[in-house]
């Protein structure tokens, strides 16, 4: 990803500096971690070869990292390494293997366990990526190239910061293509896999670093504070996200004393927490809690669940996180619909708010990014509504095969608010008020009986005679999506008086952006079911969703 | 009313194209020794394939199972087995719906009563007797009360349930809760699925026979 095009929409040198920055970080807010190219960045461009094991046995590959890192960053300054790629290339025995499990096509997921040292402290973070679906080549190797942001550092004290690439997984899901001769024996123990049918199934491939990785697998060192020797103290820590800040690198590490420090990464020396790293399951205690009170209580028929996920923002070529949020719903009751001589319907109609402090809007989700003159820049937003959230569900009941369907429809009137901005550290006051014009608006398949802005999120559930349902319910969760439109900006000003709205309206606003939100499975305070040998939990002790779900891309 | 009579036509069709369902002729002279081998003996049930159960709309299992005990019985219908167990999904894998997924509670003792024995294939029918189940989806709640017909065959251990429609009701007494029209007292609910039958102790297949001395 890359924000060259938000550069094309800044505005010219004449305005302040101060706008400038504050624009920027706005639109950072939307797009963690995705500044790249920028002048004051090197690119990184390693590649570093693997041993990774597959259900037939060891194989020898390549991983190729390319990422920028800032040339420089001062001491407790944030920074993500951005357009952080990871090309895994596996050898033609790896695609044979995959073959033999009956796969035509597969969609890889990485984690790269990167070592980040300072002196004798280091951290360790693990960098994410997903990639599309490819298909199993007839001969030669496998190349999948994965992306995805990554967590924050800080050096904590002056000294190089290195990053070193330790232990690799590849997390693979296997799509058929033909009729598949899968053998389970080809279920290695050294792979993890979980075979979910002929031709179906994931296969996690571990892989180490080879012994003879050129640095030992070191990426960058970046320079921190005024001079470029170790410093004495201090830990760099990644985000929560890997939740293993503090711990020292793998073997990668290029100080082999790192580990005397690990314990103390959590120190009175540990930065500020910066953001949490998509891609895997929150702690409990990283989320808002979601439970109804006495300003809301429950009725017999309330749900309550998480969503999360990402929101693209065409503009800048990138995709803000949104991170678990609280829904308190309403479930409905089904009732006839309309006549059909091939299906019997019943539709529902439920009724959600979201719930963060009393308020019916996402918890505020930060963002950090590195501004082009490297100051580290954290942004502030929450999606507010303007009325209740509508979920209309169809269920369809085919009669000829007993298949049954449900449609779902979420109409949300959000409105995208900028509450809060730092630039190194010190608050951007962008005024109380800084907001879309409207709520985020999409084309509603409905707009007679539904009108108004509003966001439309869409999702299907599914089940035939005999089988398991799949797909979107609402109270099971599963994924929605939907295309918005975001409006112009109001209200956004500098304390002096500077009007930012045109400038976040040009760099932001317009229409075709693609979201893609998980909701989790639901927990009825009425009927909560806890977890048990026989059931899967929907509710914690405290009749809050047991289920936090994980954004996708 | 015109919908319900459609809702009813589904269930019925729905039986009739279940597994194992082998309604036939009585045999000339109704058993009244059954003779359960071993007995009594500790036994347990696993699905062999899924399990649907349908109040209007169709719900699957992929795991279920069961443990009770059997005996030998005598009588016309006879007691053969108590259910003192009878689990609906697992936490890995819940029972689904398009509604969402579905819990149901088993409330036990169930009772498996035999009716007639064909000496010529080993095939007992009969059924599942004083079935309870309280099911949830969401806020939705129900409690299913009744009967579900089913065979057993010695040759392969396998109690296939499939029932028929008026063997299950939605009870009235506590009535289905913010269900809305999808279930009502009204509702017929089926339930149908195979499950394979050990003996507990050495994973034998029991057998059961009837006889009218």
């Amino acid at each position: 990803m890359k924000a060259q095009r938000a550069v094309a929409h800044r505005p010219p040198r004449v305005r302040a500096r101060t706008t400038s920055i504050a624009a920027f970080v706005v639109l950072a807010a939307l797009i963690p971690t995705t500044a790249s190219s920028a002048p004051g960045t090197r690119e990184t461009d390693v590649e570093l070869p693997y041993v990774c094991t597959l259900p037939s046995g060891p194989l020898a590959a390549t991983a190729r990292i390319t990422a920028e890192f800032p040339e420089r960053a001062a001491a407790g300054e944030a920074f993500a390494p951005s357009g952080v790629t990871t090309s895994v290339q596996l050898p033609a025995e790896a695609v044979a293997d995959l073959a033999a499990r009956g796969a035509g096509e597969v969609r890889a997921a990485t984690r790269l366990e990167v070592a980040v040292a300072q002196g004798t402290a280091g951290a360790k973070a693990t960098w994410r990526g997903g990639a599309e679906p490819v298909a199993l080549p007839e001969s030669g190797p496998l190349t999948l190239v994965s992306k995805g942001d990554v967590p924050s550092v800080v050096g904590r004290g002056d000294g190089d910061l290195t990053f070193t690439a330790g232990a690799l997984s590849i997390d693979l899901a296997l799509d058929a293509a033909n009729p598949p001769a899968a053998d389970p024996a080809a279920t290695a123990t050294a792979a993890h896999a979980d075979a979910a049918g002929p031709g179906s199934g994931s296969l996690t491939v571990d892989c180490t670093l080879a012994e003879d990785a050129p640095g030992q697998g070191l990426l960058a060192t970046v320079p921190v504070g005024e001079g470029g020797s170790p410093g004495p103290s201090g830990s760099p820590s990644p985000s929560r996200g890997t939740g293993e800040s503090g711990e020292s690198g793998e073997s990668g590490a290029p100080d082999p004393e790192a580990r005397g420090d690990r314990e103390d990464g959590r120190s009175d020396g540990s930065p500020e927490v910066l953001e949490t790293a998509p891609g895997a399951a929150p702690d409990r205690d990283d989320v808002p809690p979601c439970r109804y009170d006495e300003q809301t209580p429950p009725t017999d028929v309330s749900l309550n669940a998480y969503v999360t996920g990402y929101a693209n923002v065409n503009k800048m070529d990138g995709a803000a996180y949104l991170p678990p949020s609280c829904l308190l719903i309403e479930q409905g009751l089904p009732v006839d619909g309309p006549p059909d001589p091939e299906h019997i319907i019943f539709d529902t109609v439920s009724w959600a708010n979201f719930h963060y402090q009393g308020r019916k809007q996402t918890p505020p989700f930060p963002s950090t990014f590195l501004s082009f003159d490297f100051a580290p820049v954290k942004a502030t937003m929450v999606l507010e509504q303007t009325g209740p959230i509508r979920i209309d569900s169809r269920i369809k009941l085919r009669l000829s095969d007993f298949t049954t369907v449900t449609d779902t429809y979420v109409r949300a009137p959000l409105v995208a608010h900028v509450t809060e901005l730092e630039v190194n550290g010190t608050p951007l006051d962008v005024g109380p008020d800084c907001r879309t014009e409207t709520s985020l608006t999409s084309v509603d398949p409905d707009p007679a009986h539904h009108p108004g802005d509003h966001l439309v999120l869409y999702g299907r559930g599914e089940q035939l005679i005999g089988q398991e349902a799949t797909g979107y319910l609402l109270l099971s969760g599963g994924t929605l999506s939907g295309e918005t439109s975001i409006p112009a900006f109001t209200g956004c000003g500098t304390a002096d008086g500077e009007d930012l709205d045109r400038l976040l309206t040009a760099s932001v606003s317009g229409p075709g952006n693609h979201i893609k939100q998980v909701q989790g499975q639901t927990c009825a305070i009425a009927a909560p079911v806890f977890p048990t040998p026989e059931t899967p939990g929907q509710c914690t002790e405290d009749l809050q969703p047991y289920e936090i779900p994980v954004a996708e891309r | 009313m015109k919908k319900n009579t459609r809702r009813s036509a589904i269930v019925v069709c729905a039986a009739a194209s279940a597994l194992g369902l082998a309604v036939g002729p009585s045999s000339a002279v109704p058993s009244t020794v059954w003779t359960v081998t071993p007995s009594p003996a500790a036994f347990k049930a696993t699905n062999v394939g899924n399990i649907v159960l349908t109040a209007t709309i169709p719900m699957t299992c992929t795991v279920s199972g069961a443990e009770g005990t059997m005996n030998s019985a005598t009588g016309n219908p006879g007691d053969v087995a108590d259910i003192t167990t009878m689990t609906f999904g697992s936490s890995a894998s819940p029972c689904t719906s398009v509604l969402g997924n579905v819990t149901t509670t088993s409330v036990v003792p169930w009772d498996v009563i035999a009716v007639d024995y064909n000496a010529s294939t080993g095939v007992t029918k009969g059924h599942i007797g004083n079935v309870k189940a309280q099911v949830t989806a969401g806020a939705c709640k129900f409690t299913v009360v009744g009967k579900a017909s089913a065979t057993y065959t010695n040759s392969t251990g396998v109690l296939a349930v499939s029932s028929v429609v008026g063997d299950l009701s939605v009870s009235s007494s506590p009535a289905p809760v913010n269900c809305g029209s999808v279930v009502t007292t009204a509702t017929k609910p089926t339930f149908k699925g195979n499950y394979a039958v050990k003996v507990k102790s050495t994973n034998a297949i029991p057998t059961i026979v009837g006889s009218n001395p």
